[in-house]
């Protein structure tokens, strides 16, 4: 691994040399983790607006509820539920040494995801439509 | 082959913390279980709202003053999430085995990083808090 040159096709020919579910879990654990540290810092920005004042922070909280924004809002929930999830199926099997049962509990995490998803697309959707 | 690995796991979990990988490690599926109860709450309020009104400094002024309850909420998931997401991209780039010079950088970087969100979310929520 040390030796290959590129780090993004690093990850993607890791599912090729290791086509398993555990492959799968490690590569979107890593690509939703490092969304969502970009987006943290992102958000702590927006946010910190209210430091300047209270009128600042209205202002640019008005910028990211747009439509196009909440589009984005839909694949942060992607990212944050995915992760989220998939943590406490790494969390699990690392403490109650459940590793021989996480290829059942990859899928129980895409079932649960899959449900929040339904919720985010009921969420976001009039949002992005602009209602 | 299996249960060797279930007895190195066991083996793992019952081993005194006596070094900073195994306390990171730790420290992140700890600090990660919090982010499960805070991220899915603060997701539910804030982002995947029916989108009745606009988020706005009043909005958010009026929850967190008023209750103790949202302050410690806050001020616990700040923390949390700024070293969840150092720590973790620190994982990443643990794995590539970086040289001695690239280690000192990244660790430096990541360091500033969650001290940087620490500070800039505590003061936000400092103003978000003021009655």
């Amino acid at each position: 691994m040390r030796d290959d040159k590129n780090f993004v096709s690093n990850l993607i020919n890791e599912t090729r040399l290791n086509p398993n579910i555990g492959t799968w879990s490690y590569l979107l654990h890593r690509i939703t983790g490092i969304g969502l540290a970009v987006y943290l810092l992102m958000h702590t920005w927006v946010l910190s607006s209210a430091r300047t004042s209270p009128e600042a922070f209205t202002e640019r909280l008005g910028t990211v509820q747009s439509p196009l924004f909440h589009f984005l809002e839909f694949f942060l929930s992607v990212a944050v539920f995915w992760h989220l999830l998939n943590g406490i199926r790494i969390t699990v099997a690392d403490f109650f040494s459940w590793t021989r049962i996480q290829k059942p509990l990859f899928w129980i995490v895409v079932v649960l995801f899959l449900l929040m998803m339904v919720w985010n697309v009921i969420a976001v959707w009039p949002k992005i439509l602009g209602h | 082959m299996a249960l060797h690995i279930q007895i190195d796991a066991e083996e793992y979990m019952n081993a005194p913390i006596t070094n900073r990988g195994t306390l990171t490690w730790l420290l992140q599926r700890i600090s990660g279980l919090f982010l499960v109860v805070f991220l899915f709450t603060h997701m539910n309020i804030n982002h995947l709202t029916l989108g009745e009104r606009l988020i706005d400094f009043t909005l958010v002024n009026e929850r967190l003053a008023g209750s103790t309850g949202w302050k410690i909420f806050y001020i616990l998931f700040v923390p949390c999430a700024a070293f969840h997401a150092a720590n973790g991209l620190w994982g990443i780039i643990a794995d590539y085995r970086p040289s001695d010079s690239v280690r000192r950088v990244a660790l430096g970087a990541l360091f500033l990083m969650g001290l940087a969100l620490t500070y800039f979310g505590a003061d936000t929520l400092i103003h978000l808090f003021q009655v």
